[in-house]
């Protein structure tokens, strides 16, 4: 819940530096080492927005796997779903882990409240990303 | 008109910048900090008092408890004579760094060797937040069933330090305690597992042991 707080948070903060609207859509990355259940998060997502103007409003998850190396066996190892254990499956060597600890806000979209200003978007650190698309 | 704009941020960025402000800090005073995580009941306070009984005189420390309700395991720590403060949620399942930025401020608490903060009873959403802290600690009773670890994988992967607490009922109870250590070490290869009771001290002096090297390995990579 704390999470999905968090999320509409930044969101709404997000939508107001770029002149105000209601929020459609947001993409969060999730990992599957995040310890984030991206059911429960949909369920709290929607108890969040739940009576705001944004009531309508989607959280899309997308998943990311985390890669997994054994030193020993000098390959890359399958993950069973949901198995969170660092050691090889076949010669019990610690694994190196690359990502699955995801936890990202990707892009949102929202119906803008102002006129099409033609203003090129910033992202969060006021850079220029020139990802905003009118359509 | 429908406008896609990027984010690009981390969904608890706000946790984290506030996490790293209270590092600083803790690393500006030499202050080692332990986040302790379990499901209510396993011992943490008991295993407080007694740490806190253990190193009196020679460190000093200082408690931050989080609890839904109540001011027990605060009153139970500052009857021993060290300084605690309680965190109250008011229904929230773990603390955040605001909450312990908060609970600093308004307690008074002062600067310290080794600030514990006791989290909320819950072996999940705890995992998730960053409390500026040195190490999470995860502690399971041998009480609670020995399945839990692959149970709740997240939090025995991260914590550097894992306490089997309780073992004085290990003679009574259906505890596997080799397979537990088996899947502490699969989850989390680089851990440490210690076996404690609080009450025959079990276990206590390697607990305190460890602790004192921590808080002299921070000494020297913070002077």
């Amino acid at each position: 819940m704390g999470i999905a707080l968090e999320i509409y948070r930044t969101c709404r903060e997000t939508i107001e530096s770029h002149g105000g609207g209601r929020l459609e859509k947001v993409r969060l990355a999730v990992g599957e080492l995040s310890a984030v259940e991206p059911d429960l998060l949909i369920y709290a997502w929607e108890a969040v927005v739940d009576e705001t103007s944004d009531a309508a409003a989607e959280l899309e998850v997308v998943w990311h796997r985390a890669n997994q190396h054994c030193s020993a066996c000098g390959e890359s190892k399958e993950r069973s779903e949901g198995s969170w254990l660092r050691v090889c499956p076949d010669c019990g060597t610690p694994l190196q882990v690359d990502g699955g600890d995801e936890l990202d806000i990707l892009d949102l979209s929202f119906e803008s409240d102002g006129p099409d200003d033609g203003i090129e978007s910033r992202d969060h650190d006021g850079e220029t990303t020139g990802s905003e698309t009118s359509q | 008109m429908k406008k896609v704009v990027t984010v690009k941020r981390r969904a608890l960025e706000a946790n984290e910048e506030r996490a790293q402000a209270l590092r600083t800090r803790f690393a500006a005073s030499k202050t080692l900090v332990v986040n302790l995580i379990s499901s209510p009941g396993s011992g943490k306070t008991t295993l407080l008092e007694a740490t806190v009984q253990g190193l009196g005189g020679e460190l000093t420390c200082a408690v931050l408890e989080g609890d839904v309700a109540t001011e027990n395991d605060a009153d139970r720590i500052r009857a021993l004579g060290v300084p605690a403060h309680q965190i109250l949620t008011g229904g929230g399942c773990h603390l955040d760094a605001r909450q312990v930025e908060g609970g600093l401020a308004d307690s008074g608490l002062p600067e310290v060797d080794i600030l514990f903060i006791e989290n909320v009873g819950n072996l999940i959403c705890p995992t998730t937040y960053d409390l500026g802290e040195d190490f999470k600690v995860v502690v399971l009773s041998v009480t609670e069933g020995d399945d839990k670890p692959v149970k709740y994988p997240a939090i025995f992967s991260r914590a550097e330090v894992a306490i089997i607490s309780k073992s004085d009922l290990l003679p009574y109870v259906p505890f596997k305690l080799d397979s537990v250590l088996s899947q502490i070490s699969s989850l989390n290869p680089d851990g440490e597992t210690l076996v404690t009771s609080s009450l025959t001290g079990e276990g206590i002096d390697g607990w305190l042991g460890l602790l004192r090297d921590r808080l002299a390995a921070k000494r020297r990579t913070t002077t």
